[in-house]
């Protein structure tokens, strides 16, 4: 049981994973398919987490999960819906990304595994969560704000990527 | 104003106050919140040739008029990013400090004169700066801060300064308001020639 309960924590345990759930949240709450492209996102999480059950080997997951959060806070800046299947590619490659970066702290298989399924739930339900709030934010200043959060996200994330890539963190 | 959404939207904010509450012990957890969002968050607001630069911003928004006003805060922090980007790579740019200081003088020269010069000349202008001021923050940023904690608390600072500006920059709507708001720039352009002559 604790397992589960630290894996539905784990998303909210990682600055970087926050940052991607609430962009991403806020990028399917613009969206007019939020049900598709929010799909998008669980499927690609279940498949990460999936491979951590399978014992895949190390991954840039990381890198590639700030680059999409680049990528989708400078969409939410914006505010220029992307067609359909881009949506969904982007967010799956997010959720993925972030199931890859996201390994069970425990020695046990059971309570490994308890806590990936506990990773899916917490991390759906916290994008759910938000991308239902902003879905809600339909007045200019609420969409205003939504928009410089997204840039604020971009931003801090392209400073990351910067970072890592300058300490020779980037795939390592 | 559609009232019809306003629960909804109580409900979400108070969601978001709860996750954002969730978060603090999380990065506590992980050592960094402390460290790094604190570190990062503090760094714009301990130099003051960076807090007047981006009062300055947000105050000329209030003469630019919408959407410049509105197009500042979104697009300033994504050209810094650029700047910072440079920086941390230690790409050589030359003249920092000055040209940080001289973007507090024009900057605050806009302001004093109430300059609505068109949106691309004022992007192109405060994207520039905003290149400087993203440098010497990557630049200077320390080695063993946490990046994502640091990055976030440095954004957002830089982006509460804007507001504040912005908000100040409001009363410029009253006659009254609108000499303070002018006068303000003035003051700014002046702590701009202090700060390049200290630079140079």
């Amino acid at each position: 049981m604790s397992a589960l309960i630290g894996g539905l924590l784990q998303p909210l345990a990682v600055p970087a994973h926050i940052l991607a759930l609430l962009v991403f949240g806020l990028l399917v709450g613009q969206h007019r398919a939020a049900f598709l492209t929010s799909a998008a996102f669980v499927a690609g999480l279940a498949a990460g987490l999936a491979a951590i059950a399978f014992a895949v080997g190390q991954t840039p997951a990381v890198d590639v999960l700030l680059a999409a959060t680049a990528l989708a806070g400078t969409l939410v800046a914006l505010a220029r819906p992307l067609p359909i299947l881009v949506a969904m590619a982007l967010t799956a490659v997010a959720g993925l990304a972030l199931g890859l970066d996201s390994p069970p702290e425990t020695i046990s298989v059971a309570a490994g595994r308890a806590m990936l399924v506990g990773t899916w739930i917490g991390a759906g339900l916290v994008l759910a969560l938000v991308a239902t709030g902003a879905s809600y934010l339909t007045l200019w200043w609420q969409r205003l704000g939504t928009r410089i959060v997204g840039s604020w996200i971009a931003a801090s994330a392209i400073l990351v990527l910067a970072l890592r890539f300058a300490r020779g963190l980037m795939f390592d | 104003m559609n009232t019809d959404h306003q629960p909804h939207v109580i409900a979400f904010a108070t969601a978001a106050l709860l996750l954002i509450v969730a978060c603090a012990p999380a990065f506590a957890h992980t050592g960094s919140m402390r460290g790094g969002f604190v570190g990062g968050f503090a760094h714009p607001l301990f130099g003051p040739d960076h807090v007047v630069a981006m009062v300055a911003v947000g105050l000329w928004g209030a003469f630019l008029g919408a959407p410049a006003i509105w197009l500042l805060p979104i697009v300033f922090p994504l050209v810094m990013a650029g700047g910072g980007v440079i920086g941390i790579l230690g790409i050589p740019l030359p003249g920092v400090e000055i040209g940080i200081a001289i973007s507090a003088i024009v900057l605050g020269l806009m302001v004093m004169l109430a300059a609505k010069p068109p949106l691309l000349i004022a992007a192109a202008l405060v994207g520039a700066f905003a290149i400087f001021h993203g440098y010497a923050h990557g630049a200077e940023l320390p080695p063993g801060a946490d990046a994502v904690a640091y990055s976030v608390g440095f954004v957002v600072a830089t982006g509460l300064l804007h507001l504040t500006g912005i908000a100040f920059g409001l009363v410029a709507r009253w006659p009254a308001g609108r000499i303070a708001v002018r006068a303000a720039g003035g003051a700014i352009a002046l702590a701009g020639v202090v700060f390049l002559t200290a630079a140079t």
